[in-house]
């Protein structure tokens, strides 16, 4: 057990705040739900960080950290399923990734080039043509997009359904690692300066507390994700995607209760990580799914179905 | 002790049903989405005269003014398929709720005469002007400046999340006549007003709803303004005790929540997780309808209401956090054109904690006032 990082996590994780630092600002402009970051995702393309989980040196577990830290900017795009998920695949599958789940819309399905399609235990894959793919209005801050009826998908087998679940899991968790990161940061910020009743409003007890526990809730996320993306195990997967969806339940509302008003503008960003969160609240079945996968894999009770 | 409804009351709610059955559009739904939004803003206007002529808008009113002095009761009933069915009256529902019966107690014979009978026939518009950039919770902080000038006032300042301003005829508008609380008194303002300015506020909760209003020296006679100089505070005081159990949201949650668990029966969805959440989702609606009926009743037995409407309002809170949390995490898709009413309500849910005073301010009440705790140190 180490918790530091080695001189090529600590090098690539520099290199990825780096970029990262550049896409920092959100244009004030944009007053909408999706701010999709092209030129980022350019970029990741040409330093080849969407394959850092192959690379010997590196492995998930620093791919994790990368999507963390990406996730808490607030552009998007589809880096955690190219990071995590992709390198699980057997045979090449072209990026961007996304998921439909129950035939509902997913986050970057309207692009994807590689569509994991989960009904309920099955999990299919399919390259879909344009046609086979519509992009949705939304309120969550990813752009969303459907899968067409119809679509046929190769069945993966049980024991490759099993683990493309799991690294979805650790994929989501890492992502809502990030996004708790950056609301509760956005809101320490906002308590901090804004002012009511003479003081700032991060002197009242009542919110000092709540925003404390929100705190400890993003950082429990983020010691689950990274773990579960180094070791690759299961049960943690299910812990760290269970811990992630509570925890982000209870922190999307606090911090939107004390940003009251000024969270509900899409002139403040705050709503770029909160929607996100929303979007992923509902993803592999919910919390009732990751108790499920808890059951079954640290509790060793309840098969599958 | 009864929880059941006489007859007059559900033969009062079945005919609010059936008069929203027959006026309200095959596309209410997608119009529902946006309270302030130029569509819906439109069909309010013609709606609420239809009610007025039914009746329906105004019943709890004194006869004098267009109403049939019909009980608490029936306001409540009335207001709970409205809401329920997705606010058809608009921004309508201040002036029936708390607008026009603030005007009968503290506004002159002229101020009653010019502006409750356009209310009455729902002709009219109102916005609310109280928050502003730097007094939100802590409202008695407001800046916005009113002087007088000979027989007028000028109004200097910039009022914010101003609800339904961008179509409102007139602004009930909280400005400063001298320092502190004891300064603050109210205007009735046209929002024609020269120096009168709204800007929409692009938002989560759709279309057309929160806006900034600024006050450019805009003058308005003497008799704009509504009771005496510096008597706001506690005008206002029973205004609110008007709108703080005034939406009852438990109405459209809880229907929201019976859509939502249809909707995943049907793709054989509700299974384990979704059934333990919708149980206490429902409950949470119940309790708050049950908590919201008691200050009805004791507004119908003429017992003053007090600090429990702030527990009713935050036992609406819970139920709307739990109801909306439910629907995001297993219906998504409403959020995505799936469902344009359960978007609809995902957008009102969102500031059942915030809009007309933020939750934890009546957190802060109850334990001071019904719990008397000790106050926090200043
Ligand atoms: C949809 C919507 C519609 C609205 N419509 C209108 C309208 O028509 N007219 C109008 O005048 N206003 C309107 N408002 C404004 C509303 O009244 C304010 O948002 C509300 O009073 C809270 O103020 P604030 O947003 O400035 O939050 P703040 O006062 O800045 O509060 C931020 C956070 O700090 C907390 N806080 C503040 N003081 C304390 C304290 N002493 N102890 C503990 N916690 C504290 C709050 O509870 C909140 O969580 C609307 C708001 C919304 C969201």
């Amino acid at each position: 057990m180490d918790f530091k990082l080695t001189s090529d996590q600590d090098a690539l994780v520099s290199a990825v705040d780096k970029l990262a630092a550049r896409f920092e600002a959100r244009p004030t402009e944009f007053l909408g739900f999706a701010l999709v970051g092209h030129e980022l995702e350019r970029e990741l393309e040409d330093g080849q960080y969407f394959d850092i989980a192959q690379v010997p040196e590196l492995g998930p577990l620093t791919a994790a950290m990368a999507v963390e830290r990406l996730a808490r900017l607030p552009f998007t795009a589809e880096i955690a399923l190219s990071m995590l998920v992709r390198p699980q695949l057997a045979g090449e599958w072209p990026r961007p990734l996304a998921v439909a789940e129950n035939s509902r819309p997913g986050r970057f399905l309207a692009t994807a080039k590689t569509v994991l399609v989960i009904h309920g235990e099955n999990v299919g894959i399919v390259q879909p043509a344009a046609h086979e793919v519509e992009a949705v209005e939304s309120l969550f801050a990813y752009p969303m997009g459907k899968l067409k009826e119809g679509t046929t998908t190769t069945q993966l087998s049980g024991s490759e359904a099993a683990n493309i679940r799991k690294w979805l899991r650790i994929a989501l968790a890492a992502e809502v690692s990030g996004l708790l990161q950056a609301a509760v940061g956005s809101t320490v910020e906002h308590l901090s300066s804004r002012k009511q009743f003479g003081r700032p409003l991060g002197t009242f007890q009542a919110l000092r507390h709540r925003m404390a526990e929100c705190a400890v809730l993003a950082g429990g996320v983020r010691w689950l994700a990274l773990k579960a993306a180094g070791t690759g195990d299961e049960g943690d997967a299910a812990l760290a995607a269970s811990h992630a969806q509570e925890s982000a339940t209870r922190v999307v509302y606090d911090v939107h209760q004390m940003l009251a008003a000024m969270g509900m503008t899409l002139e403040h960003p705050l709503h770029l990580w909160t929607y996100r969160l929303k979007a992923l609240l509902s993803e592999l079945g919910g919390r009732g799914g990751q108790a499920k996968a808890v059951a079954q894999h640290c509790f060793g009770c309840g098969g599958p179905g | 002790m009864d929880f059941q409804w006489d007859s007059e009351q559900q033969t009062f709610r079945r005919a609010v049903r059936d008069f929203l059955a027959a006026h309200l559009p095959q596309d209410w739904e997608s119009l529902a989405h946006g309270p302030g939004s130029e569509s819906q803003s439109a069909f309010a206007k013609k709606f609420c005269a239809q009610l007025a002529q039914a009746g329906l808008l105004v019943p709890h009113w004194p006869q004098r003014w267009g109403g049939r002095d019909a009980d608490p009761w029936t306001a409540f009933i009335l207001a709970e398929e409205m809401w329920a069915a997705g606010e058809p009256r608009g921004g309508q529902y201040m002036n029936v709720n708390w607008i026009g019966p603030t005007l009968m107690r503290y506004g002159s014979q002229d101020q009653q005469a010019r502006y409750i009978p356009p209310m009455a026939r729902g002709e009219t518009i109102w916005c609310q002007g109280f928050s502003e950039p730097e007094a939100g919770s802590d409202l008695a902080s407001l800046r916005t400046r009113a002087e007088k000038r000979g027989s007028s006032y000028r109004i200097s300042g910039q009022k914010v999340w101003t609800s339904y301003a961008g179509h409102a005829d007139t602004c009930f508008l909280l400005a400063k006549t001298a320092p502190g609380r004891e300064g603050i008194s109210i205007f009735l303002i046209p929002m024609r007003t020269p120096g009168v300015i709204v800007r929409q506020i692009p938002s989560l909760i759709g279309e057309g709803d929160i806006h900034e209003v600024f006050f450019d020296d805009a003058e308005v006679p003497g008799d704009a303004l509504l009771g005496a100089e510096g008597q706001a505070w506690e005008i206002v005081r029973t205004a609110l005790s008007l709108e703080r159990v005034g939406i009852p949201r438990f109405a459209l949650a809880s229907r929201m929540l019976h859509r939502a668990v249809e909707k995943l029966e049907k793709a054989g969805r509700f299974g384990h997780g979704a059934v333990e959440q919708a149980a206490r989702a429902r409950a949470a609606c119940e309790a708050a309808r049950l908590y919201s009926y008691s200050i009805v009743d004791q507004r119908r037995h003429g017992t003053p209401v007090g600090p429990e409407a702030s527990a009713a309002r935050f036992a609406t809170v819970m139920a709307e956090r739990l109801v909306g949390e439910f629907v995001v995490e297993h219906v998504p898709e409403a959020l995505s054109g799936g469902d344009s009413m359960l978007l609809a309500h995902h957008q009102r849910a969102i500031v059942a904690g915030i809009a007309s005073g933020a939750a934890e301010i009546q957190l802060n009440l109850i334990a001071t006032e019904l719990l008397r705790l000790p106050r926090e140190p200043r």
